[in-house]
């Protein structure tokens, strides 16, 4: 591992000014996915700013929303009561996310800013990573595509984002707050990755330095209900191949509002515009969940390694809107 | 023979005895021991699959910090090859020349104050290589195709004559691939020397293979060597052979003249210590309507490094498993340029079963006659090669009592006709015939005056319950309470013991301590041959049985003393004994020596929309002559059934097509059965003591796993229609 300095933060103006004007510092929050990619050589900064001593943490709650600061850990959001109750999905996908182990280390913050689990990224001996290095081509493309991305991928990079929580977020148009050298923002959950486009390197819209320092989960109308489905090689601690978060607000049978995501599939955590459109306004059943799961996928570029993802995606998607549906029992 | 009148130490479920030791903490892994001035060792790898090394620039980690010595092919001293083993030649000695075989070879050691700084300088080392295309693939023309590499290739019958009579043919191609030991605990060398006598702590399965090898490479003498591995953290095979790392741990502990310890990473795992090696399998099996097997082919292809041996008949069960006439076993393998394989728990096996049994259950399908059934209409009394029955056999029982247990007559035979709600149901099983392998052995008993016995055997207890049933036998061979027997092994300066592999071990050192045993009560009997105050005077070892601490004569329980009376009156402090154990020959008893026997029934679910597999249930039902320990023994079938599983569904190395890379070199990638894939499973043990020995035990170490993969892929056959020809069974094959 590449020496480096250690830094514990004592407020987050103080963080943010030191990791913003040294190009080589990063945050330290879980650290489940930070140290693991600096031991394996990934990720070398020279000095991590720890800021889980940040008051960062903490649940509130509104009649509209919940505000989530980015030090709650996994583990205390799937807790929250409000959580299980009105966002039965994000709930889902915050236990099959990752052990329990990780869930009591891992932030929500730092779940969204995860790195690719892509094994030639993941591997610095690896030449051929735009990602780790821009410019220097893709492995990935012609290797062994099977954990890779088939949406929002390009020439240059098809890794996958691996976040199970971010999938039903990106569904609820969750927003971000961020703070910056130059004050706070707030970006949207769709608008805040970038899909890999000719630089796989720059993978959200984070700039350097800004901080997440919370997530704001709108709720669901009280009518609504909600899944998170996932499926994998096995049955647990493992990411996704395929997995879908869907909820819906039906009338008389007939779709009235509908929020889809898919996991698994894509260089970013992927919000199915078009299913929604199909679903809109159509009536609950076997043709609608077909058409949208088409539409959902209607993008996809398959390799060969992932052709299958294709037609799982669809199948995993249909499955969860029966679910949610009632269709099945 | 002595009698043995209490023999309750043997058989019931005993507690491991290391267990406190293991919970506690107290039980050291070689990894946990340290020395004064103790300093820590990294590897540097190849970065490219063949070629050499052009220049290797080592200044940066030179100064880097806490750095204490770079070593590499251009500054290693020149090293021996290791010797010839019983599992073959030794793996290539390390860094004797420029050449690179293989992608993730060591090429360089670093030692350094702490792991860390020895990581981190590690990473410093800067190679230029001269790059060959690699030959990775076992289909590759180019690549050196090893024919009948084991003189083990069979024919018997005239197969084209039993092919042309078969009503039915089956059969077709099946892929298994490359697998990777992944024991929990990471393969770890601690190396101490002082002058030219050296200690060395080592996760592995044979210490006195590692002595022997250390003693050839670096031409110092076996006496001067102690290799101790008293705890090992699991091998199922990655700890039979004398790897290089061993080797390089030793070379940079001399190098430095300080003690050197170097602990394997995970991905290091997966190219330093050998794997299962993929096969591609061409099987066909005839039979006429009525279910008899007319005609076996089975040829194997399996690929090995380009400067190693490994020991891989995957046919070989083809030949040996059932009563057909004409049978053709064919073996060949391909140099490639891939880290050395290895055996890995149920090496050949584990990938020949799966084609064989496979087929089998193609065979029932298409007779229309219950996969049971064919099996015992095909069942063979004989050794089908040797033409003499088994020392031991209860497959029967086996098939019997393993159906019985599962409820196989609840299923329908027809495919996709079982469900539970949405999910389809499926039943399937597998039988097995596992080889016998035995090789010499020996253990030392002792008695003391208080009445306790030491018994020992340089043998090594890699999770399996080696402790434990060595000290139920010694107990109960010398009439003691188990509480008054200490086994001890994992040094090899105590008496000689082959590898815990092979299944081999139990019988091996199960004998030899019988013998020792047998061999010090005699010494008692000598002591008092003469003694007038001794109511064992001139007494037999045929005339006398041993119970409570106690010799006396068979029959009379009166007429005897304690050990503690002997020694006392005699002055003794103790008495020793040694014994040894040889394989049974096959011919010399008339009959062909055994090993163990099983049948998996196993029930899966199948999604049959989202391609979801789920093992719900396994019985397995085994053969494995007399049972020492039933918990223990019942341990090593399910820790079989696990690791079955994750052949069955998810074990899968993958290499990197381009470059020779292991791709999935994490536990995070490389999955592995976890508890929530592992079903309820029964083991039940049948049949009784195996005849060629006097123990009476066959290996259970590996018939566990074998034929799992099997069961799996014929259930997913009943439940879905479909079967799967290649390993593993995965999601995109059920969609």
């Amino acid at each position: 591992m590449h020496p480096f300095e250690y830094v514990r933060a004592t407020d987050s103006d103080q963080a943010v000014a030191v990791v913003t004007e040294d190009p080589s510092a990063s945050y330290l929050a879980g650290g489940t996915t930070q140290l693991d990619l600096m031991k394996d050589g990934v990720l070398d900064p020279d000095r991590l700013v720890d800021i889980t001593r940040l008051p960062l943490g903490g649940i509130s709650h509104t009649d509209s929303s919940i505000r989530v600061g980015a030090l709650t850990t996994m583990e205390e959001l799937a807790a929250d009561p409000v959580v299980r109750e009105r966002l039965p999905f994000v709930w889902e996908a915050l236990l099959l996310g990752a052990s329990t182990q990780l869930r009591n280390m891992a932030t929500i913050g730092g779940n969204l800013l995860q790195r690719a689990r892509c094994r030639y990224f993941r591997d610095p001996t690896v030449a051929a990573c735009n990602k780790r290095s821009p410019g220097s081509g893709c492995a990935a493309i012609a290797g062994i595509q099977r954990m890779h991305a088939i949406l929002g991928t390009s020439d240059h990079c098809i890794a996958l984002h691996a976040s199970d929580v971010a999938v039903p977020l990106t569904a609820l148009d969750a927003l971000l707050h961020v703070q910056g050298a130059d004050g706070t923002r707030t970006v949207p959950l769709t608008q805040f990755y970038l899909p890999p486009g000719d630089t796989p390197h720059i993978e959200n819209v984070l700039r350097h330095g800004e901080l997440i320092t919370a997530v704001e989960i709108p709720l669901l109308p009280a009518a609504a209900r909600s899944h998170y489905i996932k499926v994998r090689d096995r049955v647990s601690y493992e990411f996704a191949l395929t997995s879908a978060g869907v909820a819906l607000v039906q009338e008389d049978g007939v779709i009235r509002e509908a929020r889809v995501a898919l996991g698994g599939v894509g260089t970013v955590p992927w919000r199915a515009w078009d299913a929604e459109d199909v679903l809109r306004d159509a009536p609950a059943g076997a043709d609608t969940f077909l058409a949208a799961a088409r539409a959902a996928l209607g993008g996809a570029r398959p390799l060969p390694g992932t052709a299958f993802k294709v037609e799982l995606a669809q199948r995993t998607l249909i499955r969860t809107l029966e679910t949610v549906a009632g269709a099945e029992s | 023979m002595t009698t043995l009148e209490a023999a309750r130490a043997v058989g019931p479920g005993l507690d491991r005895v290391d267990a406190p030791m293991k919970v506690t903490g107290k039980a050291h892994y070689p990894n946990d021991f340290g020395y004064p001035g103790l300093v820590h060792a990294a590897l540097v790898h190849s970065t490219v699959a063949a070629g050499r090394i052009r220049g290797i620039d080592t200044s940066a980690a030179e100064t880097a910090p806490g750095v204490q010595a770079v070593i590499t092919h251009l500054t290693a001293p020149r090293l021996e090859p290791g010797p010839m083993t019983l599992l073959g030649a030794s793996p290539p000695t390390p860094f004797q020349d420029d050449r690179i075989l293989h992608h993730g070879q060591h090429i360089a050691i670093v030692v350094a104050s702490s792991p860390e700084q020895a990581r981190h300088a590690a990473s410093l080392v800067r190679v230029d290589y001269e790059r060959s295309e690699p030959l990775l693939d076992v289909h590759d023309p180019r690549a050196t195709v090893v024919e009948n590499p084991w003189g083990l290739d069979s024919d018997r019958g005239d197969v084209d004559a039993g092919f042309a009579a078969a009503d039915v043919v089956v059969g077709g191609t099946f892929t298994t691939p490359d697998n990777t030991n992944n024991p929990l605990g990471l393969m770890s060398t601690v190396a101490s020397w002082n002058g030219d006598s050296l200690t060395v702590h080592d996760s592995t399965q044979w210490p006195h293979n590692v002595r022997a090898t250390l003693a050839a490479v670096f031409k110092v003498p076996e006496s001067g060597i102690r290799v101790l591995a008293p705890y090992v953290g699991g091998g199922f095979g990655a700890g039979l052979r004398v790897w290089p790392h061993v080797i390089l741990t030793v070379l940079a502990a001399r190098q430095v003249g300080k003690p050197v310890k170097l602990v394997l990473t995970r991905p290091e795992m997966f190219t330093s210590v050998g794997h299962r090696p993929d096969s591609v399998q061409q099987i066909r099996i005839g039979a006429t309507r009525a279910g008899d097997l007319t005609a076996i082919t089975h040829e194997g292809l399996s690929s090995v490094a380009m400067e190693d041996d490994d020991y891989e008949p995957v046919s070989l069960c083809s030949a040996v498993s059932y009563a057909c006439p004409n049978v053709r076993t064919q073996d060949r393998q391909v140099r490639l340029n891939i880290p050395c394989p290895g055996s890995m728990r149920g090496p050949a096996e584990g990938q020949g079963n799966f084609a064989l049994e496979s087929a089998l259950d193609e065979l029932a399908h298409e007779l229309g006659m219950d996969p049971v059934e064919l099996r015992l209409r095909n069942y063979c009394e004989e050794h089908p090669l040797l033409g003499l029955p088994w020392s031991s056999k209860a497959l029967r029982d086996c098939y019997l009592q393993g159906a019985e247990r599962f409820g196989w007559s609840r299923r329908d035979p027809r495919p996709g006709s079982m469900r539970d709600g949405r999910w389809l149901v499926g039943y399937g099983m597998a039988g097995v015939s596992y080889p016998h392998y035995q090789v010499p052995c020996q253990a030392r008993a002792s008695l003391h005056r208080d009445g306790s016995a030491d018994v020992r055997s340089a043998a090594t207890d890699i999770g399996t319950g080696t402790y434990t049933i060595m000290t139920q036998l010694s107990a109960e061979q010398l009439g003691l309470d188990v509480s008054r027997v200490h086994f001890d092994l994992g040094d090899s300066d105590m008496p000689y013991a082959p590898q815990a592999g092979g299944s081999g071990l139990t019988s091996a050192l199960g004998n030899a301590v019988g013998a020792a045993c047998r061999n010090l009560i005699r010494e008692f009997l000598d002591v008092v041959k003469d003694d007038a105050d001794s109511p064992l005077r001139g007494a037999a070892p045929d005339e006398v049985s041993v119970s409570g601490g106690r010799i006396h004569r068979t029959g009379a329980p009166d007429q005897g003393e304690s050990y503690t009376d002997i020694l006392t009156r005699h002055g003794l402090e103790e008495l020793s004994a040694d014994g040894r154990s040889t394989p049974p020959q096959p011919d010399g008893g008339g009959m062909a020596t055994a090993g163990a026997f099983g049948a998996k029934f196993v029930e899966v679910r199948v999604d049959p929309d989202l391609g979801l597999l789920r093992v719900a249930r396994v019985v397995s039902a085994i053969d494995g002559g007399r049972i020492l320990n039933e918990k223990t023994a019942t341990s090593q079938i399910v820790g079989g059934t696990v690791g079955g599983i994750g052949q069955a569904m998810f074990e899968e190395t993958a290499t990197d097509p381009g470059t020779g890379r292991i791709a999935n070199a994490t536990f995070g990638d490389y999955l592995v059965a976890v508890n929530a894939d592992v079903p309820d499973m029964e083991v039940i043990f049948v049949g009784g003591p195996d005849r060629a020995t006097p123990i009476g035990t066959k290996g259970v170490g590996e018939v566990g796993l074998v034929g799992v993969a099997a069961a799996v892929a014929n259930a997913v056959h009943h439940a879905t229609g479909r079967r799967i020809r290649s390993l593993p069974i995965t999601i995109d094959q059920l969609l």
